[in-house]
């Protein structure tokens, strides 16, 4: 079975958030509860200070510390799934542990104060358990996987849209929107970036070219210092987080 | 002893507050199921940033109170300290409906409360802090409760009762220990990330327990020692206010402690925590000089100490300084944000909304409630001995009638 892993070049990423919208819409979520986000932030100051950007999907840690936390194993990784992390909405009980636990802020808990105005579950109110009812919903619903409209009083998060990359011809080693055999199969935030700073691949396949992305541009992991080891890697300048400085 | 023989004046007062406190228990549960069921969890204001909120820290304040009961009662049932006697049955009243409050807010805040009933059991994650803290507090609720039925029935110091008594503090060790490893183990927190912290959840667990002894011993009599019981009297006369001292000095250092590697350490997730969070706001300064250092210093003379006046104060100031800093503790390890953003230059802000808030309530009034349910069916003043000066012999009488 591979293990799907994800790499990001921020020398090719300008920031754009069309990988933000096509999760958004992709995956039925609410607006601002941003299974993928791209964050801005300030490094440094005048005359010297920088403008970076970080895009933040689920990093499906190889060793996740929210897994571990989680009292009702809900949040589980599956090997079998390329070791993605999912969430078994049947299971959450909403304690948000999970929460606290991520080092990378990725877990959602969307049953709260609408993030964006108007409140779309106002809007179009949720049935049968479901949060909301956004028109043109997904077919793709999987309780057990956290894949769907989130239902009320659980955490979600992203699935490197498993519901596509599950479909995907057994053995290959990427995933690549330029392939029209394969395109269907690709994460949706991999396959609308426009300017091709995503690829999606087998982190255990010598011969993907995320591997080869890794080893040649100096990938390196978000935050690897917590442990985590996350399935995601960024190449190129920049892949780092600031430390917190109040503003003054 | 039994009920009937203590002089119970007081009964009026116990039975206004049970009345008055379950009204208000009621009302504010009312108000909280309506907002849940009409608005979600969008009644309360955390969020992605800031998960955990004023509920989670009003559980942590009272089931910490309900381990600091127990701890104080474990002084007489485990480590054969009889002067406390007569204060360990309301005691363990006290930390069995504190603990009971503390769940009751805790289940209005999670998103699925009846799930969790056979999610957690039939899914047995122990690799989860929160388990074992479940777990822990189930077994020290059960023991708790079996030994205040003894006590009840009158058997205090057969050997099933104590091994009971030690069972419960035991149980209470490992439930405020996980509790306090549930923020202490999480690297991902620096504010938390602690491996001594349950020291710190120990003593400000004893410190808040002794605090709601005293200031519930003295509703029950209306701040008038001379109604109370010999044994009881003599307690709040010198050993439990010593020990309000002493814990209160404990707690001080410990603070100390925390405040000072707090302020020195680069961390940010530490330093500006400190420095812009909690120093930053007058709560806590209440917390810290009204709530800590001023019982300290009111209860350091033996003539200030021994005042009912004084000891009464004393307590509200730790009951209300403790409840701030429990607050301030929760939502101090989220606000720095993980990732400085666009979205989050600053720290990130949190106020509790009116739905936490009347959570909050409610959980009081839980506990006024259940005080004066308990002073009505039970007398929580009895003790195994008499007075303090024959409790060899009543200790001895109340083993052969057990």
């Amino acid at each position: 079975m591979a293990k799907w892993g994800m790499v990001i070049d921020l020398d090719k990423c300008t920031g754009c958030q069309a990988c933000t919208t096509a999760c958004g819409m992709e995956n039925d979520t609410l607006p601002g509860e941003n299974w993928q986000d791209v964050l801005f932030y300030t490094e440094g100051e005048y005359p010297s200070g920088q403008m970076k950007w970080l895009p933040r999907p689920c990093m499906q840690c190889e060793d996740p510390s929210c897994v571990h936390v989680c009292p009702t194993r809900a949040t589980y990784k599956d090997p079998d799934a390329g070791g993605i992390v999912f969430i078994d909405w049947d299971k959450c009980i909403g304690c948000k542990y999970c929460m606290i636990a991520c080092p990378y802020g990725v877990r959602f808990f969307a049953d709260e104060a609408p993030l964006v105005e108007p409140d779309l579950k106002e809007i179009f109110p949720g049935s049968g358990g479901q949060l909301w009812d956004p028109p043109g919903q997904s077919p793709d619903q999987d309780r057990k996987r956290g894949i769907g409209v989130q239902p009320k009083g659980v955490v979600s998060k992203c699935t490197f849209c498993y519901h596509r990359v599950s479909k995907a011809p057994e053995g290959v080693p990427d995933l690549d929107e330029d392939d029209p055999e394969l395109v269907d199969y690709v994460p949706a935030c991999v396959r609308t970036c426009p300017p091709k700073a995503r690829f999606f691949g087998d982190l255990d396949n010598p011969e993907s070219n995320v591997n080869k992305l890794i080893a040649n541009k100096n990938g390196i992991r978000l935050k690897d210092h917590t442990g985590n080891r996350p399935q995601v890697c960024y190449l190129g300048a920049g892949a780092g987080i600031p430390a917190f400085q109040p503003k003054s | 002893m039994s009920a009937d023989t203590i002089d119970r004046n007081n009964t009026g007062l116990m039975t206004g507050m049970l009345v008055v406190g379950a009204v208000i228990a009621i009302v504010t549960f009312a108000i909280v199921a309506f907002a849940l069921v009409t608005q979600g969890h969008a009644a309360f204001n955390m969020d992605a940033n800031v998960a955990w909120g004023l509920p989670i820290a009003t559980y942590v304040y009272f089931a910490l109170m309900s381990s600091g009961l127990t701890l104080v009662a474990a002084l007489a049932m485990v480590f054969g300290f009889k002067q406390y006697y007569p204060l360990i049955k309301r005691a363990i009243w006290l930390a069995i409906i504190t603990l009971v409050a503390g769940l009751a807010v805790l289940a209005m805040e999670l998103g699925h409360t009846f799930r969790m009933l056979w999610a957690i059991p039939l899914n047995l994650q122990i690799e989860s802090a929160m388990f074992w803290m479940g777990v822990f507090y189930l077994l020290d609720l059960i023991f708790m409760a079996w030994k205040f039925q003894m006590m009840e029935r009158g058997d205090w110091t057969s050997r099933l009762s104590r091994q009971v008594g030690v069972a419960s503090f035991i149980a209470v060790l490992l439930a405020a220990g996980t509790l306090a490893l549930v923020f202490g183990m999480m690297s991902m927190r620096p504010f938390w990330f602690d491996p001594t912290l349950p020291v710190w959840f120990y003593a400000t667990a004893a410190f808040s327990g002794v605090a709601a002894l005293v200031f519930f011993t003295y509703l029950s009599y209306g701040m008038n020692r001379s109604r109370m019981p010999e044994g009881l009297r003599m307690d709040l006369e010198g050993p439990l206010p010593k020990l309000f001292l002493a814990l209160a000095g404990i707690t001080l250092v410990l603070f100390l402690s925390r405040l000072t590697t707090g302020l020195y350490a680069n961390a940010p997730e530490v330093n500006v925590v400190w420095s812009d969070y909690l120093l930053a706001s007058g709560w806590f300064h209440f917390a810290m000089w009204g709530g800590i250092l001023l019982p300290f210093v009111l209860l350091l003379g033996r003539g200030m100490r021994n005042a009912p006046g004084v000891q009464m104060l004393a307590a509200i100031l730790v009951l209300v300084g403790i409840f701030i800093e429990r607050i301030y503790f929760v939502v101090g390890g989220q606000v720095v944000p993980l990732f400085k953003g666009t979205w989050e230059r600053g720290l990130v802000e949190y106020a509790p909304s009116s739905t936490e808030w009347v959570l909050t309530v409610m959980g009081i009034a839980l506990v006024f409630a259940l005080y004066g349910l308990g002073e009505r069916l039970f007398n929580l003043s009895d003790s195994p001995m008499v007075t303090a000066g024959d409790e060899a012999a009543s200790g001895r009488q109340a083993t052969a009638s057990s």
